[in-house]
């Protein structure tokens, strides 16, 4: 009979699994291997279970952060705040739209007007100054109304840079909520059917409650 | 202004496809400016209400945002090519992103101008007449 095999690192292992790598009983030894994996990877999905769980308790304590600084939201998460900053600015954009679109035709009535002065004002007639000084005024005001439109477009590119940052939020929380679904699982804790789209800060915390989180 | 200026037809229908409000609107200002009349110019807020207009109105160009939901600006234009009544329409794309692989996408797809926010009314008149420019050439050596 030969002499069994035996890892030159057996000094370091626990009795237990030395004893075991000693074992000629193939099916208690691949049983006991089982357990030993197994019992890993519960220690691993746990580790990540925690580390998910940790994450988005970030993510609520910095919306929780913003709810105390006094902005009124009913459910205060990051990527409702940065949905509220688009639309803010959206308003803000419009309302300089809506000023620039009414005061539009008043500045090209007062060129009009300035210009037919022009024409029927006789150089010594004192009115020429004045009629000279619409003129420029009117021509000024129709530059910076355009230019105040053309600002404008700031908020649409800064909106649609909100909206990719509000999507990576979404995108983080679901595959974070996906996360400790798959570690509930791994770990024998039962889902209850299967997991909903989860969309909402409620519905997040519903699942990891459900998982003990 | 120069004899750019005379070149745009001021009657022409533009249809504006974007999915934001405000660039729908900053667009509309600018084509105002050029001259164009309000009553031409029309908005949809995505490709998919662009085709709906686009099957009932005929227009005479259409200004596109290339990121919108539902259907992009460039799947709008594929379509447009790929519908044999309107084909031929000339499409002006507007990008947030000076995007090289967008560009040729958008070449490759049969785009007539591509525009890179934010524009002002100078730049988008070029883009209009040069895109009726090289249509004008084109018809003339058919």
């Amino acid at each position: 009979m030969s002499t069994p095999y035996r890892l030159g690192l057996d000094d370091d292992l626990p009795q237990a699994l030395r004893e075991l790598l000693d074992s000629t009983d193939g099916p208690a030894f691949e049983r006991a291997l089982d357990a030993i994996v197994h019992q890993r990877e519960r220690d691993v999905f746990r580790t990540l279970g925690q580390l998910a769980r940790d994450l988005h308790e970030t993510l609520r304590r910095f919306s929780a952060e913003f709810a105390r600084d006094g902005v009124a939201y009913v459910a205060a998460d990051a990527r409702q705040e940065l949905e509220a900053a688009l639309e803010m600015s959206a308003q803000a954009a419009n309302r300089s739209l809506d000023f620039a679109e009414r005061m539009r035709p008043d500045a090209d009535a007062l060129v009009q007007h300035a210009l037919a002065e022009l024409e029927r004002t006789a150089d010594d007639d004192p009115a020429l100054p004045l009629a000279r000084r619409a003129l420029e005024f009117g021509l000024a005001t129709r530059t910076a109304l355009a230019d105040m439109v053309l600002a404008q477009s700031w908020q649409d590119l800064s909106g649609r840079r909100i909206h990719k940052a509000a999507a990576f939020i979404g995108n983080v929380e679901s595959a974070l909520l996906e996360l400790v679904r798959l570690t509930g699982e791994l770990v024998g804790e039962e889902a209850h059917g299967t997991a909903p789209a989860v969309s909402s800060q409620a519905d997040a915390d519903r699942l990891l409650a459900e998982f003990g989180f | 202004m120069g004899p750019v200026e005379n070149m745009l037809d001021k009657n022409m229908r533009i249809l504006v496809v974007d999915d934001f409000s405000t660039m729908r609107r900053i667009v509309r200002n600018l084509l105002i400016d050029l001259g164009i009349r309000p009553k031409m110019i029309q908005e949809a807020d995505d490709g998919n209400n662009a085709m709906a207009m686009l099957r009932n109105v005929r227009f005479d160009l259409v200004i596109t945002d290339w990121n919108m939901p539902n259907m992009s600006g460039i799947d709008l234009l594929r379509s447009i090519r790929e519908w044999d009544k309107i084909k031929t329409l000339p499409v002006l794309m507007v990008t947030a992103e000076n995007n090289r692989e967008q560009i040729i996408a958008a070449a490759q797809a049969g785009v007539n101008g591509f525009v890179v926010k934010p524009f002002s009314a100078a730049t988008l008149e070029q883009k209009i007449n040069r895109i009726f420019e090289r249509l004008a050439v084109s018809e003339a050596s058919a």
